[in-house]
């Protein structure tokens, strides 16, 4: 292991542990924010250079950005609410945490694989043709998913009926969520 | 090979994240500690078998857009039935 490939692991470790740990939600954002930065650093050092560029742009951009609006939008700052029905869990969990690296750890272990394969940069150029060759069917799914998706996030959110048929009170009570 | 361990240990924090977190937010925030965890060794494994790896990973990741959309809708509707986004206070499935 290399000096900048232990820099790497120790980051994403650590950002990793801020972000289960740390007790406010913005700043567990903000951590994951730096985990996602490290390992789109990490990509590109793996040949994985388009993907290290969305990673950087859908997920650090766009979908934490995403979790921080609604975090401020809801006042959900606070990590810890409402009383814990099971105390003292934290170290049975670690411990279940542990149990399952162990076990993902023994299978990678288990594997024979002979890296260095030509991957051209994992620029979007060799991308293409898989993308829209073997994996066609894939992305066309991921598609009409990604739709979906948003027509069901836009129907949740709707109000039950629309702002100007509510009575008085009851918007009033809308305008304060 | 040192990207493989620390994905199978990324996965374990995601793992203890959403077993001791209490709010549904931060309980998400995990799940996509996992997903990229599960994403890095996606990479790795491109390095040893050629780039559908690296597809493989784009089209997690277009998925974990669309989770999002849909959990955090959700947790929006809840919030607003409910005033609450702690997980054990919506441990029934009626409003």
């Amino acid at each position: 292991m290399s000096l900048w490939e232990g820099l790497a692991v120790a980051l994403l470790l650590l950002s990793g542990a801020l972000v289960v740990t740390l007790r406010n939600a913005i700043h567990a954002a903000l951590a994951l924010i730096l985990n996602f930065l490290v390992l789109a650093g990490v990509y590109i050092a793996l040949d994985a250079r388009f993907l290290g560029f969305i990673q950087v742009i859908v997920y650090a951009g766009a979908i934490v950005v995403l979790f921080l609006f609604v975090i401020m939008l809801l006042f959900a700052a606070q990590g810890e609410v409402g009383f814990d029905p099971l105390v003292r869990s934290r170290p049975l969990a670690a411990l279940l945490a542990l149990g399952v690296a162990g076990a993902l750890l023994s299978g990678l272990g288990g594997l024979k694989l002979a890296f260095g394969k030509d991957l051209q940069g994992g620029l979007p150029g060799a991308l293409g043709p898989l993308l829209y060759g073997d994996w066609l069917l894939v992305l066309l799914a991921v598609g009409f998913l990604l739709m979906a998706a948003t027509v069901v996030a836009v129907a949740l959110v709707q109000p039950s009926r629309p702002l100007d048929a509510l009575r008085p009170e009851e918007r009033a009570q809308e305008v304060v969520r | 090979m040192s990207f493989l361990l620390a994905s199978a240990l990324l996965f374990a924090l995601g793992v203890y994240g959403v077993l001791t977190r209490r709010t549904a937010i931060l309980v998400f925030l995990s799940i996509e500690l996992m997903l990229n965890a599960a994403n890095l060794a996606l990479v790795g494994f491109a390095r040893a078998h050629g780039l559908e790896g690296q597809v493989a990973a784009l089209t997690v990741i277009a998925i974990a857009a669309a989770e999002v959309a849909v959990g955090l809708g959700l947790i929006v509707a809840i919030f607003r039935h409910r005033e609450s986004t702690a997980v054990d206070d919506l441990s029934e499935l009626r409003g």
